[in-house]
């Protein structure tokens, strides 16, 4: 039943969209804002019958009986729906029409919808014809299905990938925004305003998302670091890289009526970005661990929807140009700062993006296969990085247009800063801790002087001000977690000593191995506990065998002590002997604050419209 | 303007000239044949306590690498044993392997192997080992082939 | 005029103190060294994060040639003699053209913009 209905009312979608093209709407008797709706619920209702279809376990869906089992908790029913790659993508199709839908409401130019429309027929398309959710298959009571990737068995997996579509579809209404402003040249700052909205909004799901995949690769996948430059992460952070300099660029476009087409080109590339991102990672050109199965006609079809963007982003780059002299500033402006923070964030968008089709790239011309991985983008995506973070201390007290009062202030915040960051360095001995202190404490000693000088009630303020202080201490945690992070190796021996020695002076005390089955899986657990002051804190980590089939996962054990954190793992267990990986991460916790109040950030100014 | 333009672009490309040729010169270099490890030659026998000798093996063999831990060994086995019975030599190297759980599988499965030797992962680090099995046709003493995963018949079938 | 100049040249004084600081420094410690192998088994990660049994055996083995007195650089190059290029995540110099991309890109898009801003 949902496999013929889901196929069915995807076939009418595509349908009237047809007849909305043809503009026969009127012919019967529709309303082309009707039209509009049906269309946007046709390829919002699919997706909430397939969630119907997991939820209920019906086995004659071919997708459910490949993802998911019947014994799962119905939570996690749910969340197979993404787990695949049919679903993932009628999840990006229900996107792209929820956000048209909510989008409609507050702008029904029908030229605008028409594009959203169109990138999602080819997206209906490409589900259609290579990668069906909806394929029936005769159902026999036997079937129990084959289970969703253990792996992904975890809450934070079930909001992660959703976050992250919901923040790269986001940028879809900037798109066909720029390319309307581009196509009909009316430069008015109502579409502008909209398209910072709804770079914000994306901004927000982006970041949330990036720093949700994150935390989960650290604490689910027990990898033991944040950050891998595995690609799936670069690809993620290039729509983030270039939102982040389409919000700033906005910013001058809506005040001051400068850098226009700046945005609208960044808002254009933004998009493409995401979606190019997704086919990268989709048709398995790139390997990375979040790899999907591979099918050679999902690539084409991909290369199809970017080839199509692609071709609109170049028509109206080239229309574009001729525009591009009208911008005036002096050269001593926030408008020239800002420009200079969008050289650099598309240096570094490209940066990671080079970096990660070099492979492909290098294997294709010079025959040779090459790994670009986080030596490669350690240097070259900090290297252009840290000028634009020192920049952030000072552009936001600069004033628009022309810069008149000169002062010293700034030559005192990085004389201060230099002498921080000589002590730290004189303290921990430690060049890059120091390096990131002196790029760093600009903006926390700025912060601080303007909190206290300037105190308004503007929450815009209040949310350029967090945002800007939370980068620096992440950059400062970030930092500081990956060069003084301890790894100690531990191996307790059947008939050998149960207490060990840490490097610290701590004791690590193996107190248990336990063997517990649960509803679909098994689960051998490992008590150990640090001794530290008298005082004991237990660790637990586990490894899990799950049911159908036959899959291991590490399962993390974490300590908190105020901000620093120990992070454990089994590394090997045997029947006579097991070994355990502990690391000590400080102010890894502070690291997670800073990103969650760097999203919090962008949050305060989107209520602020409200 | 223009001039500014292309400038870049062509210091791009020379570049990129000058990438290819260091690396196909560096390619060059770089691929060697990977030697048989002498280790292969001075490790003893499990069973005899032999070292190998060049001149027993002949000019075609097999070093094939297994361990009890790995499933899709099982699957190579009886292609093993029938290679075995058709008269090619093959060097089993049991790969980071627990003792009584090797013996117990020997016993269990059959021994297809002219001559076995436990290794610690040392000769698998030489040969470049990826994972187990995997299997290297060896003809005068030159790594000819290299299988990763289990053996089909297919692969042997030309040296036979 | 005078700000926005002293600005650029710390800039750039930072930017290369950075680019020869980070080029010369070398990983001394084995564990640092291992994040920069690539598991070829497990797509996309590193030794140092991996538990396979190639990456276990690969640890234990450069473990062994360091402490018998082999420096890194030895080791790096016969891991890339035997594995192939692809084992290590720090592409080698012949890829210069990959390290100086983002040098180039920088100066490329700044000397772009500013002809296009110096004829106002």
């Amino acid at each position: 039943m949902i496999p013929l209905l889901g196929n069915l009312i995807f076939y009418l979608t595509l349908f009237f969209i047809i007849i909305f093209y043809l503009g026969w709407g009127k012919k019967i008797l529709l309303q082309d804002q009707i039209l509009l709706y049906l269309i946007y619920l046709g390829g919002i209702v699919p997706f909430l019958l397939l969630v119907m279809g997991f939820a209920i376990s019906d086995f004659s869906i071919l997708n459910v009986i490949q993802n998911s089992y019947i014994d799962d908790p119905l939570f996690y029913k749910i969340t197979s729906v993404w787990g695949s790659h049919e679903g993932s993508i009628l999840l990006w199709i229900f996107l792209i029409n929820f956000f048209g839908i909510v989008f409609l409401r507050s702008n029904n130019n029908l030229q605008i919808h028409k594009q959203i429309i169109f990138i999602s027929s080819l997206f209906i398309l490409y589900l259609l014809l290579s990668s069906n959710p909806f394929v029936y298959v005769e159902n026999s009571s036997e079937i129990d299905g084959l289970g969703l990737n253990p792996i992904l068995q975890h809450v934070l997996f079930v909001i992660h990938p959703p976050t992250l579509f919901l923040g790269y579809i986001g940028l879809i209404i900037p798109f066909v925004l720029a390319s309307h402003i581009l196509a009909t040249k009316d430069f008015s700052k109502k579409f502008f305003k909209q398209m910072l909205f709804w770079s914000k909004i994306s901004w927000f799901f982006l970041t949330f998302g990036i720093v949700l995949g994150s935390y989960w690769a650290y604490s689910e996948l027990g990898w033991g670091g944040w950050w891998f430059w595995d690609p799936v992460e670069n690809i993620s952070l290039i729509p983030w890289l270039l939102n982040t300099a389409l919000i700033h660029s906005l910013q001058v476009s809506i005040k001051n009526d400068q850098l226009k087409l700046w945005s609208l080109n960044l808002a254009l590339y933004s998009f493409i970005s995401a979606v190019f991102g997704t086919f990268l990672v989709r048709s398995n050109l790139i390997v990375s661990v979040h790899s999907f199965a591979t099918d050679p006609l999902r690539g084409l079809f991909l290369v199809v929807i970017i080839g199509y963007l692609f071709l609109v982003t170049i028509r109206l780059n080239i229309k574009s140009i001729i525009h591009f002299n009208q911008d005036t500033f002096s050269l001593v402006s926030k408008e020239s700062f800002l420009l200079l923070n969008n050289i650099f964030f598309i240096a570094a968008a490209l940066t990671v993006f080079i970096g990660t089709v070099y492979p492909l790239f290098s294997e294709l011309f010079f025959q040779s296969s090459v790994s670009v991985g986080a030596p490669y983008y350690n240097f070259a995506f900090n290297m252009l990085m840290a000028p634009i973070i020192l920049l952030m201390a000072f552009a936001p007290q600069i004033s628009w247009s022309k810069h008149e009062n000169r002062n010293n202030k700034i030559w005192i915040t990085i004389i201060a800063a230099g002498c921080v960051s000589m002590l730290t360095f004189f303290y921990f001995s430690n060049f890059y801790f120091a390096i990131a202190i002196f790029i760093a404490a600009p903006i926390i000693i700025q912060s601080i002087v303007v909190i206290f000088k300037k105190f308004n009630k503007d929450l815009r303020f209040y949310s350029q001000w967090l945002a800007h202080l939370s980068i620096a201490i992440f950059i400062i945690a970030a930092v500081f977690t990956e060069q003084f992070d301890q790894e100690e190796n531990f191996i307790f021996e059947k008939e050998g000593k149960s207490e060990l020695l840490m490097n610290n002076g701590n004791s690590l005390i193996l107190k248990n191995i336990k063997d517990t089955l649960f509803s679909n899986y098994q689960e051998i657990l490992v008590e150990v506990s640090i001794i530290n002051h008298q005082q004991e804190y237990i660790l637990t980590p586990s490894k899990n065998i799950y049911q159908p089939s036959g899959q291991i996962t590490n399962e993390v054990s974490t300590i908190n002590q105020w901000l620093n954190q120990y992070y454990a793992t089994i590394s090997t267990i045997e029947s006579d002997r097991v070994a355990i990986n502990l690391v000590y991460k400080p102010l890894i916790n502070l690291l997670w604050i800073s990103s969650i109040l760097l999203v919090f950030s962008i949050f305060l100014s989107i209520i602020k419209r409200r | 303007m223009k001039k500014s333009l292309i400038l870049p672009f062509v210091g791009l490309a020379i570049l990129a000239i000058c990438t290819y040729f260091f690396i196909n010169k560096s390619e060059k270099e770089n691929k060697k044949n990977i030697a048989l490890p002498s280790l292969l030659f001075e490790t003893e026998d499990f069973y005899d306590k032999k070292t190998l000798n060049q001149k027993d093996l002949g000019k075609f063999y097999i070093v094939n690498f297994f361990a009890s831990w790995c499933k899709p060994c099982l699957a190579e086995h009886p292609l093993l044993m029938e290679l075995q019975s058709k008269g090619i030599k093959i060097i089993g190297i049991n790969f980071r392997d627990d003792e009584e759980n090797f013996v117990q599988w020997i016993n269990e499965h059959g021994n297809p192997f002219f001559h076995i030797i436990r290794d610690d992962g040392s000769i698998a680090y030489e040969m470049g080992l990826i994972g187990v099995p995997e299997t290297f046709f060896i003809e005068d003493s030159e790594i000819q082939k290299k299988v990763q995963g289990p053996l089909f018949y297919e692969d042997i079938e030309k040296y036979l | 005029m005078k700000i926005l100049k002293s600005i650029y040249n710390l800039f750039f004084v930072i930017f290369f103190s950075l680019f020869i600081n980070i080029a010369l420094a070398n990983v001394n410690q084995l564990n640092d060294y291992y994040k920069t192998i690539r598991c070829l088994v497990c797509e996309g990660q590193s030794i140092q994060e991996s538990d396979t049994e190639f990456a276990i055996n690969l640890k234990e083995q450069i473990q062994k040639k360091y402490d018998s007195g082999m420096d890194l650089k030895t080791i790096n190059q016969e891991l890339i003699n035997i594995y192939g290029e692809e084992i290590s995540f720090n592409p080698s110099n012949n890829h210069f053209i990959l390290w100086f991309l983002p040098l180039l890109i920088l100066v490329i898009i700044f000397f772009l913009v500013r002809n296009k801003y110096r004829k106002n």
